[in-house]
């Protein structure tokens, strides 16, 4: 009962949302939050079509939901710190668009990691043996951690140049070269063993048995 | 994971539909459990088992 209120009161958020931007004139940003709805609940919808009812939310879909919802909270919650920053340090490259542009785009963005859980949950995780899933692990890590270096390296440098008076270079060489590179890389890894995973059809038990996996 | 859900299904003629319905949770599920690619909660085991009119051990096997 609790899942049924939770998915009423997110579609009614939605729809307000929906009808703000397109008040707001934000046509792109409604459209992508119509289709991203329709195909995050597209099995809800589907099974009330044809039963009248809603499916019932089983551990399984609340397990993915609730990991899928942390990671789309974390990933929004870091965007969020990192764009406040950017306006603190007053580089202004994202200060000229306009507020409802950024937070939408800041929305949008975490839904996607949402849905990208979700799909890794259901659909890409079982297929993945053990070692694939630490690599995973590993890239995400890359990744997140050159992002955060690459602020704090941002910082550094600003700070280290305004109060020496020197141009810096090791932070600018982590912040300008470095971190995009290993971003770059930890972001196309995980992509790469996600795509695998979704394309696959086998489960690792049995490439093991065809002897593909060699079993640690 | 192994399981037998699926020559339980076959002994007494339930689709996954069906099973799906009698123990509450989605067809999904029920294909995902089969395939073993899931590790259901005790309570969830519990009901297969139980509808299946069987024990958890019976259905559900792991590898060592």
């Amino acid at each position: 009962m609790k899942m049924r209120t939770a998915l009423l009161a997110a579609f009614v958020v939605a729809l307000v949302l929906i009808v703000l931007l397109v008040s707001l004139r934000e046509y792109y940003v409604a459209i992508a939050l119509t289709v991203g709805a329709v195909i995050l609940t597209r099995r809800e919808l589907w099974y009330l079509m044809k039963k009248r009812k809603l499916p019932p939310f089983d551990e399984r879909v609340r397990e993915n939901m609730k990991k899928s919802a942390r990671n789309g909270f974390i990933f929004f919650a870091a965007a969020s710190a990192a764009l406040m920053l950017f306006y603190t340090i007053n580089l202004v490259y994202v200060t000229n668009r306009h507020p409802v542009q950024i937070m939408s785009g800041l929305f949008l963005a975490g839904g996607l990691v949402y849905l990208l859980s979700y799909v890794f949950y259901d659909r890409v995780e079982p297929k993945l043996d053990e070692k694939e899933l630490r690599r995973l692990k590993a890239f995400l890590q890359v990744a997140g951690i050159a992002a955060g270096a690459c602020i704090a390296s941002f910082i550094l440098h600003n700070v280290v140049a305004g109060l020496l008076g020197i141009e810096e270079p090791v932070f600018f060489v982590i912040a300008v070269i470095l971190s995009p590179v290993a971003i770059a890389v930890g972001l196309i890894g995980s992509l790469v063993i996600f795509a695998r995973g979704l394309v696959r059809k086998q489960l690792p038990s049995e490439r093991v048995s065809q002897g593909d996996v060699v079993p640690e | 994971m192994k399981t037998r859900i699926k020559e339980y299904r076959a002994k007494y003629n339930l689709t996954q539909e069906k099973l799906a319905e009698l123990v509450g949770v989605r067809r999904e599920t029920i294909i995902f459990l089969e395939q073993g690619r899931y590790n259901p909660s005790l309570r969830l085991a519990h009901n297969v088992a139980k509808t299946l009119k069987t024990t958890i051990d019976e259905i559900f096997t792991f590898d060592e």
